[in-house]
């Protein structure tokens, strides 16, 4: 039709100037922020990885995954016993049966190994557990969560149990982080526009109708899970080679309820809505720590209240879930067509491209 | 120890165990099954009522009106959250009415961590030291704080089967639980049987704090997390939607988490918790509605 | 619309809060990082406010090479990723000169490379790992001694004192310090003749231990003595008064963690016959004139006394770090660290600090306290004759 030879073109260029401006923010960060606002970007890159892989899943296909962090950890971990020196092997792990002592990887095999490893666990598991909905499949894969944290603390020889794991190589960059991060979101946005994703969000908003019309319901689901355990293993992975030292406790309850955070506060099914909302809650998150030393505004002292940001984040995520359910962005996306868009907001085809709802015939 | 006395004292410490597993489970099995909300909060609801009866210890009120204040101090907490987090999201798909009760659940712990402080406290202020016995006998020892939990258990968990069945708001939340349209075209008064069933609930977690606080001895914000995932646990095994469920499944839970313990080599001790989501997710998988749970599932 | 304007005006605020911590001219700024709230906050918060009396002391006496000292605190949350956080803005925004902190092993980990790599000496006041000093490297000094030592000292008691040649081994899995602790343990225990008959294990937030308690009570003969390596004095009181309430007398054996009011507070008459390895004994009536002095000073500052040793402490740490700048005399961070590397006889309220050529661990006795009708009593002082690799 007419619309489709001249869409093409205008959908590239909003992605080439995105990926153009995310270049630029890079570059800018690296040649000139302070150490302390580097690791700030570094950390929020990985946060944003894992809501957005999160959102593929719990948002778009209405699986509400509890244990997700769970595959954070097994991509943090295999990642890093891999690329750990031989040296601080034999230290830190000296009980490694022996064809793993004498191995030292770099960073993109490694990382690729523990997504893979992530991958077939996400196979594994889903295929029992994708069958269950609503609250049943959040319980069973909390318990997923649970299960791989008493792994950890028990088989000491490959994790050090409950002890910290320390000595991992400092390998994450920003451009790690931010290349990876590009990638998340083109694979993501790629399953949701595709057949793949519209039989998820058709699964998500009635099941009984979407299995009517023959959506295969477990393959879908399986399929969103298994990718999003993936991306959410390299994240752990990036983030295990950031802090360089980590424990089973780092990927329990805490951190589950803080993807859970920014991927609310954005709204589950817009991918722009879960960087917004990891962007704004880790901003907010650092500067509210900051405010908790106490503030002098002039002749006015507010003395030190630790745990301010934890309250503040609390609230925030009350007023979200009871008032706006959906969140900042809730189902839309930002419309990048129509900001890039030459010719205005006036065409129909720059309204639909713009729109980026993937129900519109496009394809 | 023979044989027969160290299967009597793991039997004892599982039967008290799963009395209280069974009070925080009651609670949770009440507001589920009329709004198939699971309460995140329930938990802080139980922390709550602990840190009252605290308070209130220094004012010198007796032991039997300071429970009295201290369930009503809960029911009433739990009604404000209905009224404020719930309603307005009534009727949204369960992964919203989660996330609600999750969101409540993580505001009422920070405001506690912030305003108590987030170390733990001694409880034994608040327990009478006549609970403080150990009764022993034929060699098996019991203590008087878990006589007491698991009467209360018992006497609780009948008193409120007569309410659901012998009393007008117990039928009616029966009724709603069973069919919500039908229970409003019938009447009933939707928005007073839920704060009711929120009232009965969130007391029953006044009671199962208290006596989980006085079993351990000491109290702290976050100390709702683990009764919590307990209960929810036991919920599941046994049949969300029924109070009789969620005893059944809390003595099933606390049985299970002292026999593994007790009758596998001590290096698996560790593992209790890993074969217990086993259990549980095998009963997710085989029957998902639990053990007494209705066998049908989800029709168009 | 609503939503925006709230959000805004929070980060309006942040921002001005933020910002207004501008450094006072001419002071020497001094980072601290405990975690004030999270799991290790009843250890941290004592401690915190230790080394903040420490500064306020020092800052009134004059403070140190004629400059105030500004103590830049920061919570970590006992969260490895915020206290990396916390360690990266003291190090790299406000440029501290040096930094005091921490009573567990994992945040010291979290913090220690940053400043590693920064070349900022990092002074942990109450972490207990000896193999910190290794794993982090230079810059990283303990204040108080290593598990290894205060398990030697455990077993030494256990077996010299409480003639105790049997024991019931039972430790928290999901902690590091109760793992290195009960490794050290069993080691020197060994060492001494020592047979440990029944090992046994819990995680991190159980609350009930009946069935491992049982499971001690079938044991025929019992053990001689209950060694118990819990992480907080909380689990230490909930867990011996479960022991007790199953009719067991014998004595329980603990480290540092039990250290606290609440071993008493929650324990309660089952806290009988319980003793525990630590830095010192807050006694207010028999300790010397640097313990009183230090009590009544936490008194008047906090309005209570001081919850554990590890309030002791963060003292300590605070006044040792200003000792060692004294004796750097510059704030230069590398001569600070090679004065601190020097500290020989060094006096604390926890005991004295010498640390040797090449080591980064002091030497220190270590207080063994009873606990005897509900008071905290002192057990024994004792140095161990032979110390577990660590």
């Amino acid at each position: 039709m007419k619309a489709q030879a001249s869409s093409r073109p205008l959908r590239l260029l909003p992605s080439l100037t995105l990926l153009a401006l995310l270049l630029a923010f890079v570059l800018l960060v690296n040649a000139s922020a302070s150490p302390y606002i580097a690791r700030i970007v570094v950390l929020t890159g990985i946060s944003i990885i894992l809501v957005v892989s999160l959102n593929l899943s719990n948002g778009f296909t209405g699986v509400f995954s509890l244990g997700h962090v769970g595959f954070m950890a097994i991509g943090a971990y295999v990642s890093s016993i891999l690329t750990l020196t031989l040296e601080t092997k034999a230290q830190n792990l000296p009980d490694l049966p022996g064809w793993l002592a004498h191995v030292q990887m770099g960073f993109l095999p490694a990382m690729l190994i523990g997504g893979l490893v992530a991958a077939v666990i996400a196979v594994l598991i889903g295929i029992p557990l994708m069958r269950l909905s609503g609250h049943y499949v959040s319980v069973a894969t909390l318990g997923f969560l649970v299960i791989v944290r008493i792994v950890l603390v028990n088989w000491t020889r490959f994790t050090r149990g409950a002890r910290t794991f320390s000595g991992v190589p400092a390998y994450t960059t920003i451009w790690w982080v931010y290349g990876w991060l590009a990638i998340t979101i083109y694979t993501v946005w790629r399953i949701v526009h595709s057949p793949y994703g519209r039989a998820m969000l058709a699964v998500r908003e009635n099941e009984i109708a979407a299995q009517a019309v023959g959506v295969n319901v477990l393959r879908s689901r399986i399929l969103a899970f298994v990718v999003s355990g993936f991306l959410t293993a390299i994240a752990g992975a990036l983030w295990a080679h950031k802090v360089t030292s980590f424990s089973p406790g780092s990927f329990y309850f805490t951190q589950t309820f803080n993807i859970i955070i920014m991927l609310v506060v954005g709204g589950m099914g817009s991918i722009s809505g879960s960087v917004l909302g990891t962007v704004l809650v880790t901003l907010l998150s650092e500067l509210l720590r900051n405010a908790e030393l106490g503030i002098h505004i002039g002749p006015v002292q507010i003395p030190p209240l630790y745990g301010l940001a934890q309250i503040i984040l609390a609230v925030a995520f009350v007023l979200v879930v009871v008032f706006s359910r959906k969140g900042l962005m809730g189902d839309r996306e930002i419309d990048w067509g129509r900001l890039v868009s030459f010719r205005g907001k006036g065409t129909a085809e720059g309204r639909n491209e713009g729109q980026g709802r993937p129900d519109q015939p496009q394809d | 120890m023979p044989i027969l006395q160290y299967l009597a004292q793991q039997t004892i410490n599982a039967l008290s165990l799963g009395s209280i597993y069974a009070l925080v489970a009651i609670g949770l099995a009440m507001v589920f099954g009329i709004l198939r909300l699971i309460n995140f909060a329930h938990g802080d609801l139980m922390m709550v009522a602990c840190y009252a009866a605290f308070f209130l210890v220094s004012t010198g009120i007796g032991f039997m009106p300071l429970i009295v204040v201290t369930l009503f101090a809960a029911a009433l907490l739990g009604m404000l959250t209905e009224r404020v987090a719930y309603r307005p999201v009534r009727g949204a798909p369960d992964v919203v009415m989660l996330l609600t009760s999750l969101a409540v659940s993580i505001f009422i712990e920070n405001v506690f961590i912030m305003v108590v402080s987030p170390v733990p406290r001694s409880f034994r202020s608040v327990t009478p030291a006549s609970l403080d016995s150990v009764h022993v006998w034929a060699g098996v020892s019991i203590s008087t704080i878990n006589i007491l939990t698991v009467g209360v258990t018992a006497a609780l968990f009948v008193l409120l089967l007569l309410f659901v069945t012998r009393t007008r708001v117990g039928v009616a939340m029966r009724a709603v639980s069973e069919d919500l349209l039908g229970a409003k075209l019938v009447g009933i008064n939707l928005n007073r049987v839920i704060l009711a069933a929120f009232a009965v609930g969130s007391a029953m977690a006044g009671v199962a704090g208290i006596l989980w606080a006085a079993r351990l001895g000491k109290i702290d914000p976050l100390m709702g997390f683990i009764p919590l995932l307990k209960a929810f646990v036991a919920a599941v095994i046994g049949g969300f939607g029924s109070l009789g469920g969620a005893v059944l499944g809390a003595y099933v839970l606390g049985f299970a988490e002292i026999f593994i313990i007790g009758f596998l080599p001590p290096e698996l001790s560790s593992y209790r918790d890993a074969f217990v989501f086993l259990l549980l997710i095998f009963v997710l998988l085989v029957r998902p509605n639990g053990i007494l749970g209705s066998t049908e599932r989800e029709k168009v | 619309m609503k939503r925006s304007v709230i959000f805004a005006l929070v980060l309006i605020t942040a921002l001005v809060a933020g910002s207004a911590s501008l450094a006072a001219a001419d002071t020497i700024k001094i980072g601290g990082t405990y975690n004030l709230t999270g799991d290790m906050a009843s250890l941290d918060v004592p401690a915190a406010n230790g080394s903040k009396l420490a500064v306020k002391q020092i800052n009134a006496a004059g403070g140190v090479l004629g400059r105030q000292i500004q103590f830049v605190l920061y919570d970590g949350k006992t969260d490895s990723a915020t206290n990396g956080n916390i360690a990266t803005q003291l190090v790299n925004s406000d440029k501290v000169v040096a930094i005091v902190g921490n009573t567990d092993s994992d945040s010291a980990l979290a913090i220690g490379p940053i400043a590693q790599a920064a070349g900022i000496p990092y002074l942990t006041a109450g972490a207990t790992s000896p193999q910190l000093p290794s794993q982090v490297g230079d810059e990283m000094f303990l204040e108080p001694f290593g598990d290894n030592v205060q398990a030697a000292a455990g077993a030494e008691f256990a077996v010299n004192t409480l003639k105790g040649k049997t024991a019931w081994l039972f430790w928290d899995k999901g902690a590091e310090y109760t793992t290195l602790l009960s490794k050290y343990f069993k080691a020197r225990y060994a060492e001494l003749g020592g047979k440990i008959v029944l090992e046994d294990t819990y995680t991190q937030g159980d609350t009930d231990f009946s069935a491992q308690i049982t499971r001690l009570k079938a044991m025929t003969p019992q053990p001689a003595i209950l060694y118990v390596a819990a992480l907080q004095a909380s689990d230490a009181g909930a867990i011996a008064k479960q022991i007790r309430d199953a009719s067991i007398t014998l004595p329980m054996v603990g480290g540092d963690g039990y250290d606290g009011p609440e071993l008493v507070g929650v324990g309660g008459k089952g806290a009988e016959n319980v003793f525990f390895s630590t830095h010192s004994l807050m006694d207010a009536k028999n300790g010397d004139a640097k313990m009183k002095s230090f009590i009544a000073a936490y008194n008047k500052e906090y309005g209570h006394d001081p919850e554990s040793a590890f309030a002791a402490l963060g003292y300590d740490a605070v006044y040792l770090m200003a000792d060692a700048i004294k004796r750097a005399g510059s704030v230069s961070s590398k001569a600070i660290r090679d004065a601190l590397a020097a500290t020989k006889g060094f006096l604390g309220v926890t005991g004295a600090v010498t640390y040797q050529p090449g080591q980064r661990i002091p030497q220190k006795t270590v207080t063994i306290v009873a606990i005897k009708n509900g008071v905290y009593t002192l057990g024994a002082l004792v140095v161990p004759q032979k110390v577990p690799a660590p």
